[in-house]
């Protein structure tokens, strides 16, 4: 009996990966798995080798595993490229009359199921293949089709009664078929007693919906895998929302725009990856110094240049630390998970707006692109706003935009209300907004901008530590890499573990209080500099030793174990 | 008597003689003649000689980065669009360094006014060739002569579908003022090119040997694109007044959303997302 289990889908691009394997997912979510869902695919619209991979299990599972129990391989290259991951019990599910098998020695059982054949003699498509395919294997999971039709159903329901019913009809058909002839396959698996509600979405779907509910509305990006689908996700909800959503010309526009909006007093936002970024930094420290709220996403890929568009990297944090010329305060975020992208995206509008200044939201394409299943977020949300002032306050104070204060925060101002006139400068400037370059002033100005830090300070909370107090070795890492690790964990008993998602202002006496305690400490991050690491050096002292991976593909949890163990 | 008072307690830097001045005193007046408040106008002003106004007028102003006071200016609009917002932008920034923006913004129609100072010179960084500088100009920057033909704004403009072309001139106070309430009282992107001497660096485009033979007044607004057109392209005169108008949807009244209501107003104290839910489940 497997407690969990591992699927994995591969074909050429175009094929409609994504989609079954995220069908598959939402299908096994409704029958009371756990799952993690990570594709992988390269920088092509057509062709090219794409794969998706399904982790389910009774209990919790919290990333993608090496080795595959059930490969649905739509192309022959499928069953070549994933030998090492396979198992002498492995199924290999592929379709004998789309291709024959390679020659020479394989690895698992390979069962030939006429995906097309059965498709279409159940009055389908041959692109309906892949749905025989899914009911092939809940077959083989001995798992019932019943959610996959009801997938099926709220997928195709807005198309047309017929499409949903021919694709049930599919589903029957393929579940039969496999059921008759390869029921002596069947694995065995441990199957959820209770059915608890999840939802199953991407990190950009939960960064996108903490934005809506966070009172996100204006949001303006330029196009740039891993980040592109926040902008579709919100453009497509624009209407239901109510929120502007603006494709710019570039990235400069865009953060520019987004300054520009968020000036006239609107919840602003904009996403990109690290090549936008970088078009952007002049527009953040425009931020800075305007002390303009903004919120940026960036969705880290490899780079330099153009790198690697469809992989994942965590290479920008020095760079975001450190983003545009001259010295400013920002606030750094890096969500592990779904869960974090939703809550502190959400968070981050709010702490722009309270703080006035620049917060990333760090991503990347590992977490942007996964499908993590999760409790449902809460539905109603309240926000509130932070510094506007008020007709009373201007009858008692003459108002100045940049006043210095105690905590660095100053009132503001919308365009519109009456006698409260400014400018919003970009130059140095005084209380009033007015350009100057008297050298008191800017001492003045630059340490009530960089004031507002200490009052940030309270507001990291507390970041999570994970395994036993005491450990031989602790794991330190950021971002994404959180059910990686969680997953290694598992199979680690002695390890501890502290997740980063707060990375600037740095929480000092946190990362102080975990190092403290560890023996050894290991700084796990995907980039090739230890850039946490030297982060962690330069504010504590400590050196920490690199585990780090930088070739486009995240840790996986076996990696991790070997390692440490 | 004036209403309102755009006053603030800077006096402008600008040089003796700037063409500067004329465009403030056409500004003011403009804002005067339209009764707009000054807590009810957005000036988002550029970098250099001309963007330095940001400090010089008591209206909402935003001093944006070089090059970049389009994208800001469609900001405040989309955000707010009840708000008339003006850019005031050099030539060097608007047909240079964020040309990109002036194009683009254009295309779409965006309801701003875009004033742009054009004195063919990059003039706060002391005197370099910019985008309109007449090919062959000796510059600090191109001591052999500038290599490039320079960009013709209202003939791209023009052909860039701008539902408002006009030409000012700085010196000419009157005209400038009602082409600006003309600007600013269009529905869509309106831009006007403003002619402006630059007393300090430019010896080429002075008023002497370049503007007093040159400048005309255009006896009316084309009603055939391809005359203004033409008239774009002339090089031995420089009409001044509206070249190109036309009536069309502006950017935001064609986005649902801003249908009913402003970006900025729309709630956010309570969101619910319940039913944005539904669909991940």
């Amino acid at each position: 009996m497997k407690d969990s289990f591992n699927i994995k889908i591969g074909g050429s691009a175009g094929e409609g990966i994504k989609v079954s394997g995220l069908t598959l997912a939402k299908s096994l979510t409704r029958l009371g798995f756990r799952v993690f869902g990570y594709s992988e695919y390269p920088s092509l619209v057509r062709g090219g080798h794409n794969t998706y991979q399904l982790h389910v299990g009774v209990e919790q599972v919290y990333s993608q595993v090496k080795q595959i129990d059930i490969l649905i391989a739509l192309n022959q290259e499928t069953i070549l490229l994933h030998q090492d991951e396979l198992t002498t019990s492995s199924l290999i599910l592929y379709d004998p009359g789309d291709f024959k098998l390679p020659k020479g020695q394989l690895k698992g059982k390979y069962l030939g199921i006429e995906f097309i054949k059965i498709a279409t003699q159940a009055g389908g498509t041959p692109i309906m293949a892949n749905m025989v395919s899914l009911a092939a294997t809940l077959a083989l999971l001995d798992l019932p089709v019943t959610s996959l039709k009801e997938i099926i159903k709220n997928a195709f329901k807005r198309k047309s009664m017929e499409i949903v019913e021919i694709n049930q009809k599919v589903v029957e058909a393929g579940g039969q078929f496999t059921k008759d002839n390869f029921s002596k396959y069947k694995l065995k698996i441990k199957v959820p007693k209770d059915v608890t509600t999840r939802m199953v979405l991407t990190g950009n779907e939960a960064a996108s919906l903490g934005a809506i509910a966070g009172g996100l509305q204006f949001y303006v990006a330029y196009p740039m895998t891993p980040a592109t689908s926040i902008l579709h996700y919100l453009a497509a909800k624009a209407k239901d929302t109510g929120i502007l959503v603006k494709h710019a010309e570039d990235e400069i526009s865009v953060v520019n725009m987004a300054i520009g909006a968020s000036f006239a007093g609107a919840r602003s936002m904009v996403g990109t990856s690290g090549g936008g970024l970088c078009l952007m930094a002049e527009g953040v420290t425009l931020s800075g110094v305007s002390e303009t709220p903004l919120v940026i996403v960036n969705s880290m890929r490899p780079g330099p240049g153009i790198g690697m568009p469809t992989w994942t990297a965590q290479s920008d944090l020095q760079f975001v630390l450190n983003i545009g010329h001259d010295e400013y305060p920002k606030i750094v975020l890096a969500p592990g998970d779904a869960n974090e992208a939703f809550i502190q995206t959400k968070e981050s509008l709010e702490l722009a707006e309270k703080y006035q200044l620049p917060v990333f939201i760090l991503l990347d394409k590992f977490i942007s692109e996964n499908d993590y299943a999760v409790d449902p977020f809460p539905a109603k949300h309240l926000n509130q706003r932070f510094s506007f002032i008020k007709k009373s306050y201007l009858s008692a104070h003459i108002y100045k935009r940049y006043q210095l204060t105690k905590s660095g925060v100053s009132p503001r101002s919308v365009p519109g209300q009456k006698n409260s006139t400014y400018c919003c400068n970009s130059y140095e400037h005084d209380e009033y907004g007015l350009t100057t370059e008297d050298p008191k002033t800017r001492k003045l100005m630059m340490n009530k901008r960089a004031k507002k830090l200490d009052e940030i300070q309270d507001e990291i909370p507390p970041q999570q530590t994970f395994g036993p107090q005491k450990a031989k070795l602790s794991l330190i890492s950021w971002g994404s890499n959180k059910p990686v690790v969680l997953e290694a964990l598992k199979n680690l008993p002695q390890v501890n573990f502290l997740h980063l998602n707060w990375l600037w202002p740095f929480p000092k006496k946190q990362v102080l209080d975990f190092i403290k305690n560890s023996k050894k400490v290991v700084c796990l991050e995907c980039n090739s500099t230890a850039q946490l690491g030297q982060l962690i050096k330069k504010e504590l002292g400590i050196d920490t030793q690199p585990l780090l991976k930088y070739d486009g593909r995240p840790f996986y949890p076996e990696e991790i174990i070997n390692k440490l163990t | 008597m004036k209403k309102y008072n755009y006053q603030t307690s800077i006096a402008p830097t600008w040089c003796p003689g700037c063409g500067n001045f004329g465009v403030l005193a056409s500004l003011k007046n403009a804002l005067q003649q339209l009764n707009f408040k000054p807590y009810e106008v957005v000036i988002v002003t550029d970098v250099g000689c001309a963007g330095n106004m940001a400090d010089f007028i008591s209206t909402f102003t935003f001093h944006a980065l070089h090059g970049r006071a389009l994208p800001p200016a469609v900001g405040v609009k989309l955000a707010n669009h009840k708000l008339p917002v003006i850019a005031v932008i050099g030539d060097g920034a608007c047909y240079g360094e964020g040309l990109q923006h002036f194009i683009n913004l254009m295309r779409g129609n965006h309801d701003i006014t875009v004033l742009v100072h054009d004195n063919y010179l990059y003039s706060l960084t002391t005197g370099q060739y910019s985008p309109t500088t007449p090919k062959g100009t000796i510059t600090k920057s191109t001591p052999e002569g500038s290599i490039e033909e320079p960009l013709n704004p209202l003939a791209l403009a023009l052909a860039n579908n701008t539902t408002f072309a006009a030409r000012g001139y700085a010196l000419d106070i009157s005209g400038l003022t009602s082409l600006i309430v003309k600007a600013v009282g269009h529905q869509g992107f309106s831009f006007v090119d403003i002619l402006q001497p630059c007393v300090t660096f430019n010896k080429n485009q002075t008023v002497d040997n370049w503007y007093k033979d040159k400048i005309y007044p255009l006896p009316k607004t084309f009603k055939d694109k391809t005359k203004a057109f033409k008239e774009a392209l002339r090089q031995d005169k420089l009409a001044t007044g509206i070249f190109w108008q036309e009536k069309k949807p502006s950017y935001h009244t064609q986005v649902s959303v801003l249908e009913k209501r402003t970006a900025v107003s729309k709630k956010i104290d309570e969101v619910d997302i319940s039913r944005l839910l539904e669909e991940f489940i």
